[in-house]
């Protein structure tokens, strides 16, 4: 068993292979996380703004309809289109990197956004009333009253968003990005092994998962200090 | 309805003119004229549905009516309705038409009579719908310009008190009564504080200022957002049925600290099915039915003498 271990991951330094791929995997999910974010908040504020004008109307329907068409496709499919479509046509030679940051940022927001309305839905309408029959503005109360108790019921599905994105980062490979799933076909060409590196690659996403549960459990612990004292 | 209580009030603090408001098809409100005056406690009673809390929440504009103006002391919060506006429908084509008309057709009626007539016709059929005329439009631009309130500064003047309490469950007792305060700009954070430890204290409830929402009582919750209210230093003091989500023996606590506040000289109208506190504090008892407005009265009156039938019903059930 050790033997095994120290021929798929020590000899020949090979755990290089693994550290570099745990590293796009980080990169890629984390530059994806912080736009899915980005994106989410944005079609969020743009979904449940008061419709006043007929310009906030027509953003709200195109912010429907991205949210539609991404989460009503495969991930996997919406790389390969960015990848070789959108990349050969423009003639732009980014990094791969890139691409499947902004890729999986593009489908992750789409979740974002429906995971933070949901947790702005949540909140007690009568949240709302009592800022703005005080004088608050919408924003203002929307800001300092709404978001905050929003955030905190929608904290337990952001994190699971996260989870399931890390994870969902390994189709990457598909389009030759050298993330961590990725590596195993790179170990096994040389060692001939298949268990064990897929044994390997699968502690490690594990590890980065247990990291984010014990992040989450801190925030949870912060915000929910309303709750009881 | 009397016709007594429309008339223009120059104390008066809020003024309502032919108020409706609709929800999609149903008509909630079908013309509500009323004026409250400074110092004025109004109680309005009536059964569920009867669309008094959409009356009220009509006042501050949490519902925007559908016709219809509210005024708060000088100002206007809603557009201008033309209708309420004789001399501007005298602007109009319609009116100039009809006037036209009517004096070929009874040369005899003098020049008051049929201006009152045909404003009356105008009114009684909607017919400034289409009405196109610069003057006319001008007119009523005119008039909004000079009158209209931005709604978020006349809230902080109008204070509610909703059913439901709505406390900011984020933040705690002394952040809720502040925050307001402080982000629009009317108090500095330490004024703010020291008068919101004040209005604690009146209520006996200083030593909760650093706990949150959740582990209040219902009737602590709705004291403190009372005196939420009351940290705006508002003209006015809107409760929507303050006591009806409270256990029973919560709801003295909340009433004493509203005859305290009616007896300071607030300006209050309320929603309640409290008959005993119309009875003691209400300087005017209003009956709300099926949108409109059935009955008023001083509480005496009202109580021992009511007159509508519907009221005579909906006292004999609640008595």
């Amino acid at each position: 068993m050790f033997d095994l271990f120290y021929k798929c991951f020590i000899e020949a330094d090979r755990y290089n292979m693994y550290l570099e791929g745990l590293l796009n995997t980080v990169i890629i999910a984390i530059g994806a996380c912080l736009l899915g974010v980005i994106i989410g908040v944005i079609v969020t504020c743009i979904r449940i703004v008061p419709k006043t004008n007929i310009f906030v109307k027509i953003l709200d329907k195109i912010a429907q309809l991205y949210v539609t068409i991404i989460r009503g496709t495969p991930v996997v499919l919406q790389l390969f289109i960015s990848y070789f479509v959108l990349l050969v046509s423009i003639k732009f030679v980014a990094d791969g990197l890139i691409v499947a940051i902004v890729t999986f940022g593009i489908n992750s927001g789409a979740y974002m956004a429906e995971i933070l309305r949901g947790g702005i839905l949540a909140v007690d309408s009568g949240q709302m009333e009592a800022g703005r029959s005080l004088g608050l503005t919408w924003f203002q109360t929307f800001s300092k009253i709404i978001l905050p108790q929003a955030l905190k019921s929608a904290i337990p599905t952001m994190f699971n968003e996260f989870i399931t994105l890390i994870k969902e980062t390994s189709v990457a490979g598909y389009v030759g990005i050298k993330e961590l799933t990725k590596v195993q076909s790179f170990v096994t060409i040389q060692t001939m092994e298949i268990f064990m590196p897929l044994i390997i690659i699968a502690v490690m996403y594990l590890i980065i998962v247990l990291g984010l549960q014990y992040i989450q459990k801190r925030i949870e612990r912060r915000l929910t200090k309303g709750d009881r004292r | 309805m009397t016709d007594a209580n429309v008339k223009n009030n120059e104390n008066a603090i809020v003024r309502v003119r032919d108020l409706h408001k609709s929800f999609g098809k149903v008509d909630v409100l079908k013309g509500i004229d009323c004026d409250i005056a400074k110092g004025e406690k109004v109680v309005i009673i009536g059964p569920s549905g009867s669309g008094k809390s959409t009356f009220l929440r009509c006042l501050n504009l949490l519902e925007q009516p559908t016709k219809g103006e509210v005024w708060f002391g000088e100002n206007i919060l809603t557009p201008i309705d033309p209708y309420m506006h004789p001399q501007i429908i005298r602007l109009s084509k319609v009116y100039k038409n009809l006037l036209k008309k009517s004096k070929v057709e009874t040369p005899d009626l003098s020049e008051e009579v049929i201006d009152g007539a045909v404003i009356k016709i105008i009114k009684e059929d909607n017919l400034l719908e289409k009405e196109k005329s610069g003057a006319f439009k001008k007119a009523i631009k005119r008039l909004y310009a000079e009158k209209i309130m931005n709604v978020n500064l006349a809230r902080q003047k109008v204070g509610m008190v909703f059913q439901h309490f709505n406390l900011f469950n984020n933040l705690t007792v002394m952040e809720n009564l502040t925050l307001a305060p402080v982000k629009l700009k009317l108090k500095t954070k330490a004024e703010a504080e020291e008068r919101a430890r004040t209005l604690l204290k009146r209520i006996g409830l200083e030593e909760k200022a650093n706990v949150y929402p959740s582990t209040l009582s219902g009737g602590q919750k709705q004291r403190i957002a009372i005196v939420r209210s009351l940290a705006m230093d508002p003209d006015v003091m809107l409760f929507d049925e303050p006591t009806s989500a409270l256990d029973p023996e919560m709801v003295g606590e909340v009433l004493e600290l509203m005859k305290d506040l009616a007896s300071d000289g607030m300006t209050m109208v309320v929603v309640t099915h409290e008959m005993g506190f119309a009875k003691e504090v209400a300087s005017r008892v209003i009956f709300v039915d099926e949108g409109k407005i059935k009955e008023e009265a001083d509480p005496k009156e009202f109580f021992n003498n009511p007159k509508d039938e519907r009221l005579k019903e909906f006292l004999s059930k609640v008595l």
